[in-house]
């Protein structure tokens, strides 16, 4: 065993017996004695934060996931609670507790950079830790606690920075954004050293079981064996019930997740609702040659093309517009381009989309704030000239915001106006409790995507029920979506969990 | 700590450190620093190099320190102290800088002989993935060489000055400082033996499991990457047992 002790103090006492300093007040020395006694940490368990932190009033689940990752995990986790349940928290009080602890030095807080002054902030407030936010040019060697964006922090020179630095404890917001062990975000971590290293994720697997492989031996290599094997044993063809339930457990070993329904709070209801959608006779013929453009022309061949095409068939005409304008520049044949024109002519006669329409209809029926999901830019224009039109205010959302017009526009969304239109990019880290009616109004292929949605407004500190609105086309590429979201949502379940409802359909 | 023993621990604190207390109130306080303290507090070397410099007249800070921001009404702006507050901690630290060595001295009356003691009070840290903290208080005499435990706090209950009382035979140490610094280390490393550890074993049959684990992953590789390495290293410094051994302060005392 190591036995470190140092004779500063010996030195310091001979100098003064040698009177060549003076001594000390007996006052100052009780009192330095009495604060010794009273920070003592007494004891290897339990959590020494809590007196430091009498600001935070953590959650019983909250607490109970920082004294698990500590004291059975040794520190190395992934904290998976679903969205809203306080992940920063828990992250916050593992990090405070190891830092009393005298356990960890110094600190990397891995996020993407839209969240990146909450964090800062959050680590000031509410833990009173001198966090910093990384900018370039910094000198790492006398910052403990950085926080820094994934983006940068993977890069040139940054990521060399990182490296040569002994950082202790490791913390990765957003962790799902590593499910790809090929890219460099994941290959950057990994060689990261990772003496505690906490991953942050509502959704550890998105699309299919080996995310949550990759996941977990990003954290810790070998915990669920060697790639050959897993792979064996869990190919997506095969599926055995007892293997599952092992694998269950295996991964509960290295992650915590707490569903609302477990935390003791009383939460408000989710109200899903699948919302069909006929489309009008011209809408449909337009969809029908959509679908046919590949036989058409070869710019149109590929089965991505045309998905994509019905996809937005399904948002509305604007979104096709933008795509068949694009695509138009490729074909070179007249009769092709007379062919696209031809549709393109058809879209502007349209002048309604039936999904939108719907939409009006929900929004006015709900009559309060609501929060409404597209995929496509053009959709979220156009639906904000529709609404205007029936004199709904509305205000626009997407990641192009920067953090100050983010602000001003959920202001304004708190203040003024009814619906905030918002893209996927727009959604990450924004809390918006004062609403509760969501509408889904493209469908993405990846369940987390939409569980991620609804915990904007379905988080704590929401007092209403939430009402979900599944917008789905019928007949069209929206029910086979609908159908791959329900197969993704089982695999989920079976390994990592039950999930709060998304979907109506089960 | 509670916001009443914040406010006692502060006002004693600037007191004996020789900075005016402005207003004293129950729930906050203002504090005119020193020079001296607003150096060691204030974090503005630029301001004092360019001050002495230039010969200006200095202006130390003033501070308005809040213990109890709920028992306060509006008006008072002011630093919130709460255990836990870098500013508290910062404190704390200059306490223990401030009040690291004395000599003092039993208020005894004349024709008494005073025998001459080494005080530590000393801070054992155990550390793996866990901590778990001890304190000792240990005098030694120096003329017979008995070591005592609780010493600080029967030093408490003794009428202790900082200058030598008048007429009274001051007994030379036969016990040399170096000497008696290595009797108090023997003495803590029995101390620390005596101790359970437990929490030693705990920690290396984690890091067997981890260690297992992870050679697992890398089994049949004749030459292991990097990545290996760098695990490895992980899981040294995860579980690796140690003890540290930190003085927090002592001194020279004369005692009946």
């Amino acid at each position: 065993m190591q036995l470190e002790k140092s004779t500063v103090w010996q030195e310091g006492f001979l100098e003064r017996l040698e009177q060549r300093k003076p001594w000390d007040s007996w006052e100052v020395y009780k009192m330095s004695y009495t604060i010794a006694k009273k920070q003592l940490i007494d004891s290897f368990t339990g959590l020494q934060s809590l007196k430091y932190l009498p600001c935070v009033k953590p959650l019983g689940h909250q607490l109970e996931v920082a004294e698990r990752v500590i004291g059975e995990m040794n520190g190395k986790a992934i904290l998976a609670d679903e969205v809203g349940l306080g992940k920063t928290i828990e992250a916050g009080l593992i990090l405070k507790e190891y830092l009393i602890r005298g356990l960890v030095k110094k600190a990397l807080i891995l996020v993407p950079a839209s969240l990146a002054n909450q964090w800062v902030e959050e680590l000031h407030t509410k833990f009173h830790i001198p966090a910093l936010l990384y900018k370039k040019n910094y000198e790492l060697d006398y910052v403990d606690v950085v926080v820094m964006s994934m983006d940068t922090a993977k890069r040139s020179p940054h990521k060399e920075k990182v490296l040569a630095q002994d950082y202790d404890l490791i913390i990765v917001d957003e962790a799902h954004k590593l499910k790809n062990h090929q890219t460099i975000s994941y290959k950057f971590v990994e060689n990261l050293k990772k003496k505690f290293c906490l991953l942050l994720t509502a959704t550890p697997i998105q699309n299919d079981i080996f995310e949550l492989f990759y996941l977990v031996t990003l954290l810790k290599q070998g915990h669920l064996g060697n790639y050959e094997e897993f792979s064996s044993i869990f190919s997506t063809k095969k599926r055995n019930a007892e293997q599952e339930e092992y694998l269950k457990e295996l991964v509960g070993q290295v992650m915590v997740r707490n569903r609302r329904q477990d935390t003791g709070v009383e939460w408000t209801k989710r109200k899903v609702q699948a919302i069909p959608v006929e489309f009008t006779s011209s809408e449909k013929e337009t969809y029908r040659i959509l679908s046919k453009l590949k036989e058409v022309s070869p710019v149109f061949a590929d089965s991505f093309t045309t998905l994509t095409l019905q996809r937005e068939m399904c948002s509305s005409q604007d979104a096709v517009f933008v795509t068949l304008s694009k695509l138009l520049e490729e074909c070179t044949s007249p009769q092709e381009k007379e062919h696209v024109n031809a549709i393109m002519r058809q879209l502007v006669q349209q002048s309604t989309h039936s999904k939108a329409d719907k939409a009006v209809e929900l929004i006015t029926q709900a009559n309060d704030k609501v929060i409404l999901f597209t995929e496509y830019r053009a959709t979220q224009l156009y639906l904000s000239d529709v609404l205007f039109s029936k004199g709904i205010s509305n205000v626009i959302f997407n990641g192009r915001l920067s953090k100050n017009s983010r602000e001003w526009i959920k202001h304004l969304f708190q203040q003024k106006a009814q619906v905030l239109i918002a893209t996927e990019s727009g959604a990450e880290g924004i809390n918006l409790q004062f609403c509760h009616h969501v509408i889904n109004y493209d469908l993405p292929w990846n369940p987390m995507k939409l569980e991620q949605r609804i915990g904007r407004v379905h988080r704590l500190g929401q007092a209403h029920d939430v009402h979900i609105y599944n917008l789905a086309v019928q007949d069209t590429i929206d029910d086979h979506i609908l159908g791959v979201l329900e197969g993704k949502i089982e695999t989920f379940e079976k390994v990592v969990g039950e999930l709060d409802d998304i979907l109506t359909t089960r | 700590m509670q916001p009443q023993e914040i406010n006692e621990y502060l006002h004693h604190f600037f007191r004996n450190s020789n900075c005016e207390i402005l207003t004293q109130h129950p729930h906050y306080m203002n504090v005119q620093l020193t020079i001296e303290m607003d150096k060691k507090i204030m974090n503005r070397p630029f301001y004092w190099r360019y001050i002495e410099t230039v010969g200006e007249t200095p202006n130390p800070a003033k501070l308005m320190l809040i213990t109890d921001i709920e028992q306060l009404r509006d008006g008072i702006k002011g630093e919130v102290l709460h255990i836990g507050s870098p500013r508290l901690h910062q404190l704390f630290r200059v306490t223990r800088e401030m009040g690291s060595f004395v000599k003092m001295h039993e208020q005894v009356s004349s024709d008494e002989v005073l025998t001459p003691w080494l005080g530590v009070n000393v801070k054992v840290s155990y550390r793996s993935h866990q901590t778990k903290e001890l304190l000792y208080s240990l005098g030694i005499n120096l003329m017979t060489g008995a070591v005592f435990q609780d010493f600080q706090e029967t030093l408490c209950t003794l009428d202790l000055v900082n200058e030598p009382p008048e007429h009274v035979f001051h007994l030379p140490f036969i016990i040399k400082p170096q000497r008696a610094f290595e009797r108090l280390d023997h003495v803590i490393n029995q101390l620390i033996e005596k101790e359970d550890h437990q929490w030693v074993d705990e920690a290396k049959k984690r890091w067997r499991k981890d260690q297992a684990v992870l050679d697992y992953f890398y089994e049949g590789l004749d030459e292991k990457p990097n990545s290996y390495e760098i695990e490895k290293q992980a899981i040294a410094e995860r579980f690796m047992p140690r003890i540290t051994i930190d003085i927090i302060n002592g001194g020279l005392f004369y005692l009946r």
